[in-house]
């Protein structure tokens, strides 16, 4: 698949992600989207330590840091400057990860979505605090090992849905998007573009660091996150309009399970019933995308 | 504030690297399965790409012969295609004929690679499929050849073998006259003597017999003389010749390949009736199982194991009595091994009987000899050095286990290596000359690694399914050929197999996994997390920058077709 | 022109002097009035500004960061609750070298909710790196903020202009409004000397290994340093065209004083009369009070103070463990002057509490009759009433 328009890098090598990681596949997808008429405001995330050391920088776009909480804050007044500057052109994005997002960050990025800002937020999501090491949040799913959630003590709650937390906020568009789908990441990401107000995508961005798996199965794994229906891919206008993008394989979620480090103490049973909270998040999606089984 | 202005190119992060991967393009399981050795999986990369002329190339480079084995190649690469494991393997043999239609119909001229001309002549007897290729496999690699055919027209067995309905004969001539435009001479009407090898002197410093077998093997039961007994190979030729030999009543075809398939279902089509009596089962057939669904479809029966006995022509016809035979064990193919079954024998009156229960050699000096010191009994053919005078090599037919066009044509391909090697390096470097041309470590071998193309360097790991990765697939329908409807198929000889569009082409060629070979889906340059992946527009394939890359894997994984290899670091 | 105005709208009036384009608030009492009245500015077009209703001072100040580093002038105020959520990124601001300028109305902390006069909170952020003026009067205040964005734009350093819950924020007195036309003259616009910016693509604030983080801090403190010596000459530049001058502390009667009173904020005033009685009387008393609080205008202190034999510090805060924050800054800059005055430290005023003439004068005494002083800060007005924990 040629993606030939989109031909153009917006990243350097030289970046300090690990090996395989998926949140620098990520941006680069973003990057080539969104062009370089954009801003990007970075809490602090994986992302500040990858882009690398002062006086060094991987993006070839503006970026200022923020602290960890500000994400959505940040960007209003990034968003407020350009605005009283009469600048229509620049993108305001934020890009921070799960913790700036569903954590610490959720009452900025709440308030500035509730004031419909007009920026793009692109939470990126590696399902745990990993630029400090490892540690539990609300977006790890269920089932999962963390340096928080260790032995008998792992992660007995539910992944918290932000995109739906967010969906309740009415903003003009929100979608979740996947590293392996690289089209429908693109595509959302231009949609997103040429939309105005707030813009929230959730990007599924896999860490072999963090989840115990070989760095090379980074796309893998997260295709297999769409194909069992445990990270569907879908986008909802307007807080009301639900569209599935993909019909996935339907594969059973012990497929993703089996093949990450961080689930490997779940047993048989706790498998099953992870499988019957998976179809039931999947039948109430299909409900609302008005698309009964 | 710290303001960077700086990229983080100045760091090189391929210092992390403790495995590296490189671009490895390997050899798909068709290829290797190919007698002759075509590189299948690029075939149907160009066909996807559109880019036709360049797929009848590759096809050409292994096998002048495309617009025949389309129509009438066994297809072994079909039966290991990877895609078969997926959902059904990629209809390869129609591919190959939609190519050779398509290079026809545009009036292609195809450009292949040539060696510079070489002093030596090369004499050919027999311009069946193995000596042609022969012909055209020296004409490339330098050397004038000139191919004597017995026979009024070149083509051995696809001229006055196989019925039209299966191969044209428009197809059979464009193919033969691109050969000869290619350079070869073709003398027809000229029956080679016994003495022709011993004969020939300083003219050729080289002979190709590919006589093949013309003489169809008796029956050896009584009344095996009688009239009415005729030749399954000369009733053929017969028709194509354009005859129209009688055929009315009921005729008994004996024998289960090919040949007594063809003999069948012409004689419906020229108005009569055919029952074929096997000695073995139905799967036993030597015949093309296609070929055998479409003889019972069209009306010809089937009675298995029968053997021959005896013949016995009276005042009605002919009676031709059958003993019955029973399956004692399968040999290592699952081929069933039949011995008589007592019991009582079945008697047939029938108007005629063919013969079609195999063939051998015509002439004894046809015949090659057995593995002696000066005598290198090749894989598909038999080069003799002799003391005194030319070389010989005997091949196609006369020297194969199977014998099909494919293997025909990967006779003409070694005696020309072998010849060709013989020549520059001596009689002692043949068999391991050969080796390193071998497709896959199999026993095809490749021209385009002999004359060093770029495939050359493939890895000669062949790709197992298991290495494919599917993710990037979908399942889809594998493309039916279209044919002509049994009621239009019967009172014609015309080709039964009809055209398939380009859009339909594309479409099923799109199914091939390209096993092995680097399609440039950019896979690899997409998924790379740190840009190591590099794509310049004038370059080919992809570069990895090694200063960046920090050996995470992801190109090779997400490489749908096993095209890359991950190794070790060597520090 | 002159008008009766309370000390919040003041304030309002400078930023719309001032021409801020962005402001971002949380409202939080007693600072609610100046963003209500810059939020109807906003509304009406008087001030031409984007006004972003923020959902927590914290996204205030964050909100602000992001808009400054964007190359535009911005605003926010707040109080109490609101500075110490701020904390953070107060830090951020300084380190960020982003002249924001904010105004902050000291008001208790919690908890019990009070929502009266205390400067512990914004004394509380004097290790932030922000500059800190606290104000007496309306006229001060409105004068103050101009220049803070003045001296805030040629340092790189955010100000905090600091005013007394209700005593300042609410009282109505008359004010000179300057003439635009006046402060454009004196306040240019912004002229940013980093913005993000598509055209020059850069990346600020990226992580910074120890071998550039030191430097980095040191241009900060050099930047302070600065701002000392800035304040002053742009404080004379403003009184050439406005007539008005406050100084970084301003000496009353010191210079024969053997006592000298040290106030900020509208405690001075109070002071001032008090001042008048005691001279009456014949008492040697002084003066010193204190607008520049960060930096520390310490050569100037030692300058008022050093003829003194006590002084007096009056802090309406406390340091939980250390005492009155004012009292351990001039102690600080005291300590090397040879001969220095003895320093009495007096709380006071906390909450709310009331700092009357006579209290002042308690204090005088107070200081006048002990030889030396009984410990670091004594609380001054504590009342015999029950409240539920033990009386120390």
């Amino acid at each position: 698949m040629e993606l030939n328009a989109l031909d153009q890098e917006f990243m350097y090598s030289g970046h300090v992600g690990c090996p395989g990681c998926g949140a620098a596949i990520a941006m680069r997808f973003f990057l080539k989207a969104l062009g370089d008429k954009t801003i990007m405001v970075m809490p602090a995330c994986c992302w500040s330590v990858i882009a690398g050391p002062y006086p060094q920088s991987a993006l070839k776009i503006p970026l200022i840091h923020s602290a960890f909480e500000t994400g959505g804050a940040v960007a209003s007044g990034v968003r407020a400057a350009l605005d009283m500057k009469g600048d229509k052109e620049t993108t305001v994005v934020t890009w921070a990860g799960d913790g700036g997002t569903f954590d610490i960050g959720f009452q900025a990025l709440s308030g500035a979505v509730e004031r419909n800002e007009n920026f793009i937020y692109v939470c990126y999501d590696n399902e745990a605090y990993m630029n400090t090491g490892i540690q539990r949040s609300s977006s790890t799913p269920y089932g999962a090992w963390t340096t928080t959630t260790p032995g008998a003590d792992w992660k007995k709650l539910r992944k918290k849905n932000i995109v739906e937390a967010l969906v309740a906020h009415r903003i003009p568009y929100a979608a979740t998007a996947n590293i392996a789908f690289p089209e429908d990441l693109v595509r959302k990401a231009q949609k997103a573009k040429a939309i105005k107000g707030s813009r929230f995508i959730h990007v599924y961005a896999s860490c072999p660091t963090g989840w115990r798996i070989p760095s090379e199965m980074s796309i893998k794994i997260a295709r297999m996150a769409v194909q069992t229906n445990i990270f569907p891919l879908y986008e909802v206008e307007d807080g009301l309009r639900y569209t599935i993008n993909y019909k996935p394989k339907e594969y059973l979620v012990r497929e993703y399970f089996k093949l990450q480090g961080r689930f490997r103490h779940l047993t048989d049973k706790d498998l099953d019933q992870i499988q019957e909270m998976v179809n039931e998040d999947w039948e109430l999606l299909l409900r609302k995308a008005g698309e009964h089984t | 504030m710290p303001r960077s202005y700086m990229s983080t190119e100045v760091n090189k992060t391929g210092s992390w690297r403790f495995l590296r991967p490189r671009y490895d393009e390997k050899t798909a399981p068709c290829s290797a399965a190919c007698p002759a050795g075509e590189d299948i999986s690029r075939i149907e990369m160009l066909t996807t790409q559109g880019l036709f002329k360049e797929a009848w190339e590759t096809i050409l480079r292994e096998n002048p012969f495309p617009a025949v084995c389309g129509r009438v190649c066994f297809h072994p690469c079909e039966g290991v295609c990877n895609r078969g494991e997926f959902d059904s393997a990629v209809a390869i043999h129609v591919m190959e004929r939609f190519l050779a239609e398509t290079a026809l119909r545009y009036d292609l001229k195809p450009l292949l690679e040539r060696s510079p001309g070489k002093k030596e002549k090369v004499a050919i007897a027999g311009a069946g499929p193995s000596g042609l290729s022969a012909a055209c496999f020296l004409n490339r690699l330098g050397y004038a050849c000139d191919v004597f055919e017995a026979a009024s027209e070149p083509g051995g067995i696809l001229r006055w073998g196989i019925p039209e309905y299966r191969l044209p004969l428009s197809a059979l001539r464009s193919e033969i006259a691109r050969i000869e435009s290619e350079g070869v001479r073709i003398i027809t009407n000229k029956r080679l003597p016994a003495d022709f090898v011993a004969g020939i002197g300083g003219n050729y410093d080289a002979v190709f017999i590919g006589c093949g077998h013309g003489r169809t093997t008796m029956l050896r039961i009584p009344g095996e003389d009688s009239s009415g007994v005729e030749d399954g190979l000369e009733f053929l030729n017969k028709i194509r010749s354009g005859a129209a030999p009688p055929v009315d009543g009921l005729s008994a075809v004996i024998g289960g390949g090919n040949t007594a398939v063809d003999v069948a279902r012409s004689i419906l089509r020229l108005g009569g009736k055919a029952v074929i009596l096997y000695r073995r089962r139905r799967q036993d057939m030597p015949a093309f199982q296609e070929e055998v669904e479409m003889a019972l479809e069209e009306g010809v029966e089937l009675k298995e194991l029968l053997a021959p006995a005896r013949v016995v022509k009276d005042r009605k016809g002919l009676l031709i009595t059958m003993r019955p035979m029973k399956v004692a064990g399968e040999d290592k193919s699952g081929r069933g091994r039949v011995e008589p079954a007592g019991g009582k024998t079945q008697e047939f009156r029938v108007r005629r009987v063919f013969k079609a229960t195999g063939a051998e050699a015509v002439e004894e000096w046809h015949r090659p000899p057995g593995r002696q010191r000066n005598v290198l009994v090749l894989e598909n053919c038999v080069l003799v050095n002799r003391a005194k005078g030319p070389a010989v090599v005997f091949g196609g037919d006369l020297t194969n286990e199977t014998k099909s066009v494919a293997h025909a044509v990967a006779s003409g391909k070694a005696a020309a290596i072998a010849l060709d090697t013989f020549f520059r390096e001596g009689f002692k470097a043949v068999r391991s000359r050969l080796k390193s041309c071998a497709v896959g470590k199999g026993t095809a071998l490749s021209m385009e690694i002999y004359m060093g193309g770029e495939r050359r360097l493939r890895n000669p790991h062949v790709v197992r399914f298991g290495e494919i990765n599917t993710d990037y697939f979908h399942f889809a329908p594998r493309i039916t050929q279209p044919r002509l409807m049994k009621e239009e198929r019967l009172s014609t000889f015309k080709e039964i197999d009809l055209k398939i569009s380009a859009n339909l082409a594309i479409r099923e060629a799109e199914r091939c996994f390209n096993c092995g070979v680097c399609n440039r889906c950019d896979n690899c340059y997409l998924f790379c997390p740190d840009l190591a992946v590099i794509r310049e527009k004038d370059l080919v394939g992809r570069l990895i920058n090694y200063d960046y890359c920090k050996g995470c894997g992801l190109c090779v994984v997400e490489c749908p077709r096993n095209a890359m290899t991950l190794e070790e670091e060597k520090r | 022109m002159k008008r009766v105005l309370e000390g919040s709208h003041a304030v309002a009036e400078a930023v719309r002097l001032a021409k801020v384009q962005v402001i971002s608030a949380y409202p939080i009492t007693p600072q609610t009035h100046i963003v209500e009245i810059l939020s109807d500015y906003c509304s009406t077009g008087k001030l031409k500004a984007r006004f972003l209703r923020v959902e927590s001072e914290h996204s205030a100040l964050a909100a602000l960061i992001g808009a400054q580093s964007s190359g535009v002038r911005t605003f926010t105020a707040t109080s109490s609750q609101g500075l110490a959520l701020m904390h953070e990124l107060l830090h951020w601001s300084s380190g960020a070298r982003l002249p924001i300028v904010m105004a902050e109305v000291n008001r208790a902390l919690g908890p019990g909710w009070n929502i009266w006069m205390d400067q512990t909170d914004s004394l509380a952020q004097r290790d932030t790196g922000w500059i800190q003026f606290y104000c007496e009067d309306g006229q001060e205040v409105l004068d103050t903020t101009l220049q803070a964005y003045r001296l805030a734009e040629e340092v790189n350093l955010p100000v905090m202009v600091v005013l007394d819950a209700f005593f300042l924020s609410h009282t109505y007195e008359p004010v000179d409004i300057p003439d635009e036309k006046d402060v454009d003259r004196f306040l240019p616009p912004f002229a940013p000397k980093f913005q993000l910016d598509t055209a020059n693509p850069c990346s600020f604030g990226q992580l910074v290994t120890p071998a550039f983080y030191m430097e980095m801090r040191h241009d900060i403190d050099r930047a302070m340093d600065m701002a000392l010596v800035r304040f002053g000459e742009i404080e004379e530049e403003y009184a050439r065209i406005f007539k008005r001058r406050y100084g970084a502390v301003e000496a009353i009667q010191c210079d024969d004083a053997d006592i000298i009173l040290l106030t900020s904020g509208t405690v001075t005033s109070t002071c001032r009369l008090v001042l008048k009685a005691l001279r009456d009387r014949g008492e040697k008393v002084g003066i010193l009070k204190v607008k520049l609080f960060r930096p520390t205008p310490a050569e100037q202190i030692r300058g008022a103070l050093k003829s003194a034999k006590k002084v007096a510090v009056i802090d309406r805060n406390c340091s939980f463990g250390a005492g009155g924050i004012f009292a351990q800054e001039v102690r600080a800059a005291l300590c090397n002057l040879p001969g220095h005055p003895l320093v009495y430290g007096y709380i006071a005023g906390i909450g709310g509490r009331d700092v009357t003439p006579e209290l002042l004068e308690e204090i005088y005494w107070k200081t006048k009759n002990s030889e030396v002083p009984e410990k670091e800060s004594v609380w001054m007005g504590l009342q015999e009433v029950a409240h539920g924990t033990q009386r120390s």
